[in-house]
């Protein structure tokens, strides 16, 4: 059995790709093979699935793009006619092809952004990878992870850490290499004296006790960073987030949690009064 | 890339072109607003003062309901009735795209005699001046090269220089904002922050891009598709649900954000004291202090809106002193009741989730951003956090992304989220700071001689890196 299903996508074509997927709903005859998927699971925890639907996704994208919008309706706002163009102009002559087409040119951020990555799609195929740039330096990367960072430090070999107000960064940020700045000049008189300061126990060399200052690289490397060409705005954008929090809803109709979900629309109410609310008047409005 | 070589232009300015020229225009091209003024000569350590040379222009035309169209710094001056207020932007995504409107705008705000606001703001010989243009960070080279071409061929400026706006605020003056302390040296000139990471959270985005004295770590960029634009709409959207349809109105809704809208810390707590079954139950006084009244502008009346303290008996008033015949003032006024919008708004940008979004929150880009870096590099760029751009004005945004932060961070780094005194003109300061040091600009800005003999696809390559 297949149906039609629109994949989420971000393209802003007005006529959108259909595609036929094989339908994942409930099927008697397949239930055996993909149990998971049970056509009452689905309704009753929409959560427990990890990917919303797609259609719900394509609603967020639609959703998204409302949000982006400058005017909520569709205006053409033309350059104020000038009695004269030419009369500002004074000594600048005439105008080059270049600027010509530019000023011309009624392309969107979209179409620039398209155009681009077909450019980069192409370069991809003629040019082999890059190696991985991740590659620079990762000093004690490993110990950084397995250092507690509560551990109480009593014999640290650092015992001016809790004590100084000068946070680690700036003593982090201090190599032979750098010329003494601002901030490190207080450093560089205490360095010394924390030498002389240490106390041999038999913990220093323990790794759990040990107190993390991650080294700073060297200016060869930060040499090496800052000529590294800029990302392309795809690649820049930010992931998806590290600590995964779970998702919060809110009611549709007041902004209070979302606590009851319409059986008819993904949407969600607080109470049985928005409940009402949403079922009279706007349930299955958006999706 | 087939850059045709500009023309050449006059005798004298080609015989000038070989050294940049000494005055030293800014453009910080937001998108919604431009932050202009002609850098001074000199440092000036009083921040007011030296800012007072950079003016804040809208970046947009605005038609009007009685479809007039005003340009730039004519929306401040001309218009009076903000309803149905329609905008054409120049600035796409953070990004100029539309150069037509875009040289509108300009022209309106700097080199039309008629127009411009004030003598300071005039651009007389362009030919005679060194252009700074910021650009948001990982822009489309091809935005970059009509940018460069337009800059050095339709105007001819002089000098120019095209970078990345936050790299900018590295010049500031950050030492005492931090609580470092300032080692001045009279002799030298001025040098960028060694170790700095700028949250950029303007209009169209937010960006974090950490600075490595003064250069834009280029790999570590990163951008959350949120900003200002977006909160506007999603309260807008809001409120024309649950309230009055305010679709059109865009510049109202934003003022209406700017005037409530604040971060919780603790948003939880928030939503419960806006839950509307308080008022049922008669704790009156629970959600006070959150939920407030919005009084909307009245055109007729040429009245501003303005925010008061929610008054729950309103209506029933209203409904009183109709039957008394009270004045038409009381009666004509239009209310928003806004309670747990304000803090659901602004709180996207630190879970994009809560509208489905699938990108991270400001701090987990930070993390993101400091991941792909040198280990020995996060402690001073987690101390060194510097926030700029509107949204940064929110009240809370400051403490909430500090706690935040700490909560995240490595123990062992000191957190430090600090917010400069003019957090949207902080990164046209950083440049004309910038403009000072001579030394560095010849380093890398070009003239317009260079342009016209290597054309703007040099240009690029040089903006980009060391050539």
């Amino acid at each position: 059995m297949y149906h039609v299903e629109l994949l989420p996508s971000t393209t802003t074509h007005l006529t959108p790709g259909w595609t036929y997927v094989p339908d994942r709903g409930f099927d008697p005859a397949k239930a055996a093979i993909t149990p998971t998927i049970g056509r009452k699971r689905g309704i009753r925890e929409p959560g427990s699935r990890g990917d919303v639907s797609s259609r719900q996704a394509n609603a967020i994208i639609r959703h998204l793009a409302e949000l982006d919008r400058e005017n909520h309706k569709d205006v053409h706002i033309p350059i104020p006619v000038k009695q004269k163009d030419a009369a500002g102009r004074g000594t600048r002559g005439k105008v080059t092809s270049n600027v010509r087409r530019i000023l011309q040119s009624q392309k969107t951020f979209r179409n620039y952004l398209d155009d681009e990555e077909a450019a980069l799609a192409q370069a991809a195929q003629a040019t082999t990878q890059r190696p991985p740039a991740n590659k620079v330096t990762k000093p004690s990367s490993l110990r950084r992870s397995s250092t507690p960072a509560t551990t109480p430090k009593p014999e640290s070999s650092r015992p001016k850490k809790q004590s100084s107000r000068v946070p680690a960064s700036q003593r982090a940020s201090m190599t032979p290499t750098e010329p003494p700045s601002a901030t490190t000049t207080e450093d560089t008189e205490k360095e010394p004296k924390d030498k002389q300061a240490l106390i041999k126990t038999e913990h220093d060399n323990d790794p759990l006790l040990r107190s993390f200052i991650p080294s700073a690289p060297s200016e060869r490397i930060m040499l090496a960073l800052l000529a590294e060409p800029p990302l392309t705005y795809n690649t820049s954008r930010a992931g998806p987030p590290i600590t995964i929090k779970s998702q919060r809803y809110f009611c549709c109709m007041c902004g209070y949690w979302g606590k009851i979900r319409c059986k008819n629309c993904p949407s969600r109410t607080c109470g049985l009064d928005c409940y009402k609310l949403h079922e009279d008047s706007r349930c299955g409005a958006f999706y | 890339m087939g850059a045709t070589k500009p023309r050449p232009s006059g005798k004298a300015s080609i015989a000038k072109a070989q050294t940049l020229p000494a005055r030293t225009f800014i453009i910080d091209n937001g998108a919604y607003t431009i932050k202009a003024g002609y850098a001074p000569d000199s440092i000036v350590e009083d921040e007011t003062k030296a800012l007072s040379a950079c003016s804040v222009i809208s970046n947009a035309l605005a038609k009007t309901r009685d479809n007039r169209v005003y340009v730039g710094s004519q929306l401040d001056t001309h218009i009076t009735d903000w309803n149905e207020l329609m905008f054409r932007r120049p600035v796409e995504k953070g990004y100029t795209v539309n150069w037509e409107a875009q040289k509108e705008v300009w022209e309106n705000s700097f080199f039309d005699e008629k127009t411009v606001r004030s003598k300071e703001l005039r651009i007389a010989k362009p030919e005679e001046t060194t252009l700074v243009l910021t650009e948001a960070p990982n822009a489309l080279p091809v935005l970059q090269k009509n940018a460069d071409e337009i800059v050095m061929e339709e105007w001819g400026f002089g000098g120019y220089l095209r970078c990345v706006g936050p790299s900018l605020n590295a010049w500031n003056e950050v030492q005492s904002l931090f609580g470092d302390p300032i080692v001045k040296k009279y002799d030298s000139a001025v040098s960028p922050r060694e170790c700095l990471l700028v949250v950029d959270s303007g209009y169209s985005h937010t960006t974090v891009t950490p600075l490595y004295k003064g250069q834009p770590l280029q790999r570590a960029i990163r951008r959350l598709d949120l900003g200002g634009k977006h909160l506007t709409n999603y309260l807008k959207e809001m409120v024309s649900m649950r309230q009055y349809n305010m679709v059109d109105e865009a510049y109202i809704i934003n003022e209406v954000k700017e005037a409530v809208c604040y971060v919780s810390d603790d948003f939880a707590r928030d939503m419960e004291r806006t839950w509307k079954g308080n008022r049922k139950r008669g704790q009156l006084d629970i959600d006070e202090g959150v939920t407030v009244d919005y009084v909307l502008p009245d055109p007729n009346g040429s009245k501003k809106g303005f925010m008061r303290p929610h008054d729950p008996l309103l209506n029933a008033k209203k409904r009183k002193s109709a039957i008394s015949g009270a004045t038409a003032e009381a009666l004509s006024e239009d209310v928003l009741v806004l309670s747990n919008e304000r803090f659901t708004v602004p709180e996207i940008l630190f879970s994009p989730s809560d509208i489905g979004m699938k990108q991270a929150g400001i701090t987990d880009m930070i993390l993101q951003s400091l991941s792909v870096l040198p280990i020995g590099l996060h402690p001073a760029l987690l101390a060194n956090v510097l926030v700029v751009g509107g949204n940064s004005l929110i009240p809370g945004f400051m403490d909430r992304l500090e706690k935040d932060l700490r909560e995240v961070a490595s123990a062992e780094c000191t957190v430090r989220v600090r917010r400069p005194q003019d957090p949207i003109r902080s990164t046209w300061l950083g440049a004309s700071r910038l403009a000072t040091n001579k030394e560095e600009m010849k380093k890398i800005a070009i003239t317009r001689q260079e342009y016209q003999e290597n054309g703007s696809a040099w240009a690029g390559r040089k903006f980009t890196g060391p050539v």
